[in-house]
């Protein structure tokens, strides 16, 4: 028992010697380095989850088991921006974790209050990789008080634009997609402004007509041709022929089509828009399930990593793997397609 | 972060005290260090750039060999891990075999104390949707599970599979699972309802009069077949037709509710389902519905290749929280 203790005590006093210590940061930029030359997924997202746990076992508080989270968060951050992670997407807190008790929530708040400020102040760890902060979640939900820090970081940051970093904070993927379909919806139900442009639809449908009358059959030849040049304009303008009556008002007003929504136009009005698709979604502590956290986002290709550690103990060593094995994966994807590619020229040569 | 322990533990004593310890300029300090050891290479390697940049060279050049090196140590672990599991997989096959008794299957299950209602499975179709054998394997995959399911108590089972291929052949399918029932349970003991979203629905012909069978409880399973088009392109739809309506001014954009989305997909679709088993080697959704999995439990074995009884079985004990003993 006694010599076990004594051997930790060594390899403690071993791994903080200043020698160690260098040639162990030094390794790590090597390997950080080494990683930059295959592939790199541009978009990580990741659950932090166990700081709980981790407290439990360390028999130390709740709030200070998220405050090494948060560290290990900080060392995350780093590693991805460093081996060229564009964007890195965590899950801060999610609506149902109002439910906790007060007394974690307000801590939580707290701590997030400090470590926007820390994470954003000059010569911190997101202004030396040009990090650009972003809230994803209800804003609305938020305390003032913290608000007001959300707000402050973001300011701080919005010059940096080589990498951003999304926290999600009051979300839920339900809530974020629900959302994007309103705005779609609403989007949708703005008439289009017909005064725009310089031409009068009476005036062409009264040629269309003249010309109709003056060609002998009338109905033949003119609907076939519009209904198949442009799905969008024939629905409208077909309506608008029709409804020219005077009874029309402010119901014939046009709106866009709603067949032309597409999976991109919802995608355009989520939280993460614009960002890179998400290439890689890590959930720590075992727990298997997605939660409520972009699910939109990560069912089609993202490759979903559960780990056994737990937040606080993640770290290089852990993701190392997880990075290696995501690039050996694409390494192989690319071999497939290249040898379908040759397949397929092959057969096309014959 | 501060990369040495000292600077580690001041920093973390300043945190505990709400920053209140430190100044952001000596914090800045502290963490200074790393960003010298940077600042010297960087300066160093800027130097030497009119050496014709022959330290940078190296210094790719050695990164490169390491990114190879990296490369092949983990290839070769990959594929010992794909072996040992490969090997684990295959002892866990001939341990845990079915022989189509329900008994068995039964007796696998027993210690569980819970169960899934609604199982989720996806599946993938093999030899690049030419058909023919493809699909025949797939139906028999999907028969197998839903023999399983059954036999488990397992209610509603979810088949998801990208291209949609099976929902072609419902009436197919459906005698595929008759036929596999019968042959696992006995005939006329089950009834099975298949049915894909927007289709009707197949009930089980065995429906003869009650009477006799009072005595012996039917297994019921309800089979839902879903694609790629139940999954967020549903979602798409519901917004086209959200939109219409708005357009129609029958509805204010802001009566849209997550309740309102949530009710209308498990009408037309389903509704979240408790487990979701893949059979691939590593989690990848391809396109599964994304509402609906919000508090799914996802299980997949690693480096598990093809369907097979031990996975299912392996998911429902990870689903119950049960540790897996080697044997019965």
């Amino acid at each position: 028992m006694s010599s076990s203790l004594h051997l930790s005590q060594l390899r403690k006093w071993i791994l903080e010697s200043p020698p160690i210590e260098w040639s162990i940061h030094r390794l790590r930029q090597l390997i950080i380095a080494a990683l930059r030359q295959g592939p790199i997924p541009q978009h990580v997202a990741f659950v932090m989850d166990g700081n709980r746990r981790f407290a439990r076992t360390h028999h130390i508080e709740t709030v200070e088991g998220h405050s090494l989270g948060f560290e290990s968060l900080a060392k995350i951050l780093e590693f991805c921006y460093k081996s060229g992670v564009k964007v890195v997407t965590v899950y801060a807190f999610s609506i149902e974790n109002y439910k906790r008790s007060k007394y974690e929530v307000d801590a939580l708040m707290e701590m997030a209050k400090v470590k926007l400020n820390q994470l954003s102040q000059h010569g911190q760890l997101l202004a030396r990789y040009g990090a650009c902060i972003r809230v994803l979640g209800q804003r609305e939900m938020i305390r003032p008080d913290v608000l007001k820090a959300v707000d402050r970081a973001i300011e701080l940051t919005k010059n940096n634009g080589t990498c951003f970093l999304n926290i999600c904070f009051p979300y839920t993927s339900r809530a974020e997609i629900t959302s994007a379909i309103q705005k779609t919806v609403e989007d949708y139900s703005k008439p289009l402004s017909s005064l725009a442009r310089p031409f009068s639809q009476t005036r062409i449908t009264q040629k269309i007509l003249s010309k109709n009358l003056g060609t002998t059959p009338p109905r033949a030849s003119s609907p076939t041709p519009s209904n198949t040049s442009d799905i969008d304009d024939s629905m409208s303008s077909t309506t608008t022929l029709h409804q020219e009556s005077p009874n029309g008002g402010r119901e014939a007003s046009i709106y866009p089509d709603p067949e032309t929504i597409t999976p991109e136009t919802i995608e355009q009005n989520l939280l993460t828009a614009g960002d890179p698709p998400l290439d890689l979604l890590i959930r720590t502590s075992g727990v298997k399930r997605l939660s409520d956290f972009m699910m939109w986002q990560c069912h089609q290709g993202t490759e979903i990593v559960f780990l056994d550690c737990l937040w606080p103990e993640f770290d290089l060593w852990q993701f190392l793997p997880v990075m290696l094995e995501w690039q050996w994966k694409q390494k192989h994807l690319e071999q497939e397609e290249s040898g379908n590619a040759l397949k397929r020229s092959k057969t096309k040569l014959k | 972060m501060p990369i040495a322990k000292k600077e580690t533990a001041v920093y973390r004593r300043d945190a505990k005290l709400n920053h209140g310890l430190l100044t952001p300029a000596e914090r800045e300090k502290l963490l200074e260090k790393p960003t010298k050891l940077n600042g010297v290479v960087v300066e160093a390697s800027s130097k030497n750039h009119s050496r014709l940049g022959v330290r940078k060279f190296l210094k790719s050049q050695l990164h490169a060999l390491l990114y190879a090196v990296l490369h092949t140590v983990f290839s070769i672990y990959i594929r010992i891990r794909q072996t040992y599991h490969g090997v684990k997989d295959r002892i866990f096959a001939i341990l845990y075999y079915h022989h189509r008794t329900p008994e068995l299957i039964q007796k696998d299950v027993k210690g569980l104390d819970r169960l899934p209602e609604h199982l989720s499975v996806i599946l993938k179709l093999e030899d690049g949707g030419k058909g023919g054998a493809g699909l025949e394997a797939i139906v028999d995959e999907v028969a197998e599970i839903s023999a399983w399911c059954s036999c488990v108590g397992i209610q509603t089972l979810s088949v998801y599979e990208k291209t949609g291929i099976l929902k072609g052949y419902i009436p197919a399918t459906h005698r595929a699972i008759s036929r596999k029932l019968d042959s696992y349970l006995g005939p006329k003991q089950h009834s099975v309802s298949l049915r894909a979203p927007h289709m009707p629905s197949i009930e089980s012909s065995t429906s003869t009069p009650s009477s006799d069978t009072t005595t012996v409880p039917i297994k019921n399973i309800k089979v839902l077949l879903l694609s790629a088009e139940d999954g967020r392109d549903s979602l798409v739809d519901l917004t086209k037709t959200l939109a219409e309506m708005s357009q129609r001014s029958k509805l204010s954009p802001k009566d849209i509710s997550m309740e309102l989305v949530d009710a209308e997909l498990q009408e037309s679709v389903m509704g979240e389902p408790d487990l979701l088993v893949l059979f691939s080697p590593s989690v990848e959704l391809s396109g599964y519905p994304p509402w609906q999995m919000r508090l799914t439990e996802i299980y997949h074995v690693r480096d598990n290749q093809g369907v097979g009884y031990q996975v299912f079985l392996r998911a429902l004990y990870n689903f119950a929280n049960v540790q897996m003993r080697m044997g019965r």
